[in-house]
């Protein structure tokens, strides 16, 4: 019997470690968005510096949790979203509000969809 | 990896669902649930392993899933016989007192050339000495013949010798076992007594040398020895 509640002990905390997993991704990635969304708003006004900075500090959270994206998620996704960052920057500095507003969008979908993928859903479950 | 936890659960369930509804023919010695975790396991493993851009831990949640899930499992059947026989069937008497049970047959979907073919694999060539042919849950089938088509035994025959046990390994392949040479009692003497015996100089020279619970030796020459 000691056995049987290892097993299910064993698989509670491995529920509970993805539901953890879920939960911080949610928070990580909402909080991204929100500044990629702010910078977008200050590149709207003309605000390129402000925007920029935003966009750094965004960057800057990303690189700082590299070592557990790399360890939870797909490398291909954390890659490609390291890239967009870069991409999203460069365009800043070139100040065309109509490629870097597009970029931008596009980075911010990537973000959220690593917390879609991840979610709880009946969707992703099948 | 909430998704590849539940996706581990989820097709575990529906994969031994799946080899039970396949019957028991299909099993071949292991239990469903035994099956099926070698069946994930090698395929989980080899992921990972060859796909540098898929996190260790992809592999790693669905497999101790999987370990904890058998681990449950296997603790369940003992104590439950009733879940036993969920999880892994109840044996199926194929031929009863020299009959062949065709609805049982038909049941496992066992065909009359693998009952046939299972028979002469274990030296039966006419069904009518069979008394019982049971399908196991691991798809083996045991075999019990009428009394009197069994073999005697040496106790039936009244010619029972001495009993020579366990024979024990004291020479493998040249090599002295100290170990099991003292716990047998005996001594480096005792060896060179059974060597000279034997014809052989030095225990280099013996392949094998064992003594049975009678102190009876076999000895087996090196090749190319003299």
């Amino acid at each position: 019997m000691k056995r049987l509640w290892i097993a299910l002990a064993l698989l509670g905390a491995i529920f509970a470690g993805t539901l953890l997993h879920i939960r911080s991704l949610h928070g990580f990635t909402d909080r991204l968005s929100t500044l990629l969304g702010q910078a977008e708003e200050l590149a709207e006004a003309e605000r390129w510096e402000q925007a920029a900075a935003l966009t750094v500090q965004a960057r800057d959270i990303w690189t700082g949790r590299d070592v557990y994206l790399h360890v939870l998620l797909r490398h291909g996704d954390t890659d490609s979203i390291y890239t967009a960052f870069r991409e999203t920057l460069a365009l800043l500095e070139s100040r065309e509000y109509g490629e870097y507003a597009a970029a931008n969008a596009r980075l911010t979908t990537q973000i959220q969809l690593l917390y879609e993928a991840e979610q709880l859903t009946l969707k992703n479950i099948f | 990896m909430v998704i590849a936890f539940l996706r581990t659960i989820i097709l575990y369930a529906f994969i031994i669902v799946g080899i039970r509804l396949m019957g028991k023919r299909q099993v071949g010695e292991l239990e469903p649930s035994e099956l099926v975790l070698a069946l994930l396991i090698a395929d989980l493993a080899a992921v990972p392993m060859q796909d540098f851009g898929i996190p260790l831990l992809t592999g790693l949640i669905p497999i101790l899933t999987l370990l904890c899930l058998t681990m449950a499992l296997s603790v369940l059947t003992m104590k439950s016989v009733r879940f036993r026989a969920v999880l892994c069937g109840r044996p199926s008497v194929i031929v009863e007192n020299g009959k062949l049970r065709q609805g049982e047959m038909k049941k496992n979907r066992f065909t009359l050339d693998e009952l046939m073919e299972e028979l002469r694999m274990k030296g039966i060539t006419d069904l009518s000495t069979v008394k019982y042919a049971i399908l196991e849950t691991n798809g083996q089938i045991s075999v019990l013949p009428y009394a009197a088509q069994q073999p005697a035994t040496a106790g039936q025959l009244g010619v029972c010798g001495g009993e020579p046990g366990l024979p024990t390994v004291l020479i493998n392949d040249g090599r002295v076992m100290e170990r099991a040479l003292h716990s047998r009692g005996f001594n480096r003497a005792w060896l060179e007594k059974q060597l000279k015996q034997h014809q052989v100089s030095r225990t280099q020279d013996v392949f094998l040398l064992m003594v049975d619970e009678e102190n009876k030796v076999f000895l087996v020459k090196k090749e190319g020895t003299q």
